[in-house]
């Protein structure tokens, strides 16, 4: 068997699993069968353990059993394209999310992806972001042509459920936690923007007119417009708004001037 | 030749604190490159206040050297950008391949020892040195199984691979061990055929003994017959920089320091021997 095939043949194995095929039975020194088992099952074991490792809470609130067999599927379904196995998984909230049947599921979907995007801000690339100072200069007249992008870390994602109340219930009493349902329908989606500011991941909640005039500014609309956009909303009180949300913005460290 | 650089240890993010409070008597840490192929925060910033400290060396765990698939420059480039920024002794990696087709399997998959994967891995060495612009050193791996179709044994294969790219070898120490308890090979017999000159580095870990076979599980500490494989191998190869390894099971900071302590003992005695 050429090498290339050989390679072939052994990862369709390790990722399927089960009995040895004939093609690789030839092509291993007995005992083929068992020894075989420590590459397929250390496949499987070692992604369950970096999920593990990447959704903390998750496998807090399943407990390593429940954990294991909750997301065994979607590892079953999701071959790794990663070079790093830290950037596996990204997908798992979405699978979450497909495949819920209950309440619980939902809430499960929603602290996957919040957890992913801890994990991603956790080590996204540095930058010092803009400050109210370095603006101070500015003339009045220039503030209307500011134009901004979030810091690399700054990410969004929307829950349904109360996975952030569970998500930090967790961080202070896991046991209590545990005992935290979900509610019995999804509410309304609520946007969380995470971020990090110098080496600590942090995260709040977005209201819709401030998640829609970030929408605006991060398609390129400088100050000027957003504050025009938000008239319809705020009628005279727009500035003011968008002056409030952007002292907020620079405070919090989650923008780059563009 | 790069000089020894002593005894060191595997960096692990547990430890990343307490070696900044203490400041530990270890020579050296190696660094597991894929964890710093990241934008920022915190990996980078204590990998950066960890170099200001310790000499370190990259080891990397994907760069499936083995692998038929195409060599993959952008990894290269990340590798390289890394090296520019930690400037580590040497860059490693382990002879072997993580998977084809676009797919990881995120283990270190054994090759068969042959004519062919001599020639294949040679090429593919010479254009990471390349790339790199400097040797590669290349780990050997624990390995379960084996190909009817090799037809030199795992030492012959390294030597195969030296002599044709100048390549310098990472000899683990457990992982000979391991693999020639699940292939009935003689261990010493191993340590003694590979090249003298191209030893950079050694291994060292714990494993699981099940009796029929062994797993390479660095969960626990260095098993006797490890320290006496080590023995040999510093007696044959003198004072090469060695490397305690642990991923699972970590225990606290200390209980490393001593370990190695435990390898600083071996090693001077197997080397007064030696003299």
């Amino acid at each position: 068997m050429r090498l290339a095939e050989l390679e072939r043949a052994v990862q369709e194995h390790v990722l399927a699993g089960g009995e040895l095929p004939a093609a690789l039975a030839e092509a291993v020194a007995p005992p083929a069968e068992e020894r075989w088992q420590i590459y397929t099952e250390g496949y499987r074991l070692r992604l369950i353990e970096a999920l593990g490792l990447q959704y903390p809470a998750l496998h807090a609130r399943l407990g390593a059993d429940g954990f294991a067999m909750r997301i065994e599927p979607f590892v079953a379904a999701t071959p790794s394209v990663h070079r790093s196995i830290r950037d596996y998984g990204e997908e798992l909230g979405a699978h979450l999310r497909a495949t819920a049947r209950t309440p619980d599921d939902e809430m499960l979907g929603d602290l996957a992806e919040f957890e992913w995007q801890l994990a991603a801000a956790f080590d996204a690339a540095d930058a010092r972001p803009t400050t109210a100072q370095d603006l101070a200069g500015l003339a009045p007249t220039d503030w209307a042509e500011l134009r901004f992008s979030g810091i690399p870390s700054l990410r969004r994602c929307r829950t349904t459920t109360n996975a952030i109340a569970v998500w930090r219930a967790m961080q202070l009493r896991p046991e209590a936690a545990a005992r935290l349902e979900p509610p019995a329908a999804p509410a309304a989606p609520t946007e969380w923007l995470v971020w990090r500011r110098a080496l600590a991941t942090e995260f709040r909640s977005v209201e819709p007119d401030e998640s829609a005039a970030l929408d605006r500014l991060f398609a390129g609309a400088n100050f000027g417009a957003l504050c025009e956009s938000v008239v319809a909303t705020h009628g005279d009180q727009a500035a003011v708004r968008a002056a409030s949300w952007l002292k907020g913005w620079l405070l919090e460290g989650s923008l780059l001037r563009v | 030749m790069p000089s020894a650089l002593g005894f060191g240890l595997g960096l692990r993010p547990v430890h990343y604190t307490a070696i900044l409070e203490s400041t530990p008597p270890i020579d050296w840490f190696e660094v597991i490159t894929e964890n710093y192929l990241v934008g920022g925060g915190r990996p980078l910033h204590f990998l950066d206040s960890i170099r200001d400290r310790y000499r370190v060396v990259m080891h990397g765990v994907s760069m499936s050297i083995g692998s038929t698939a195409p060599l993959d420059e952008a990894y290269l480039d990340r590798v390289v950008a890394l090296a520019a920024r930690c400037e580590p002794e040497w860059i490693s990696d382990h002879l072997c391949w993580t998977g084809v087709g676009g797919q990881n399997l995120h283990d270190l998959m054994p090759l068969p020892y042959t004519e062919e994967a001599v020639a294949h891995v040679a090429a593919r060495i010479q254009r990471v040195q390349e790339h790199l612009r400097r040797p590669l050193v290349l780990e050997n791996v624990s390995s379960y199984v084996s190909y009817t179709s090799s037809a030199m044994s795992e030492w012959e294969f390294l030597a195969a691979l030296v002599e044709r790219t100048g390549c310098g070898l990472l000899l683990d120490v457990n992982n000979v061990y391991v693999s020639s308890r699940n292939h009935g090979f003689s261990a010493a017999e191993f340590i003694d055929g590979v090249p003298l000159a191209a030893v950079r580095q050694f291994h060292l870990a714990g494993h699981q003994d099940h009796g029929s076979h062994c797993i390479d599980t660095h969960d626990a500490p260095v098993r006797e017959e490890v320290w006496d494989l080590y023995a040999h191998a510093i007696r044959r190869f003198g004072a090469v920089s060695t490397l305690l390894e642990r991923d699972d099971k970590i225990p606290p900071l200390e209980e490393l320091v001593a370990e190695l302590g435990q390898a600083r003992a071996v090693a001077r005695a197997a080397g007064a021997e030696a003299a």
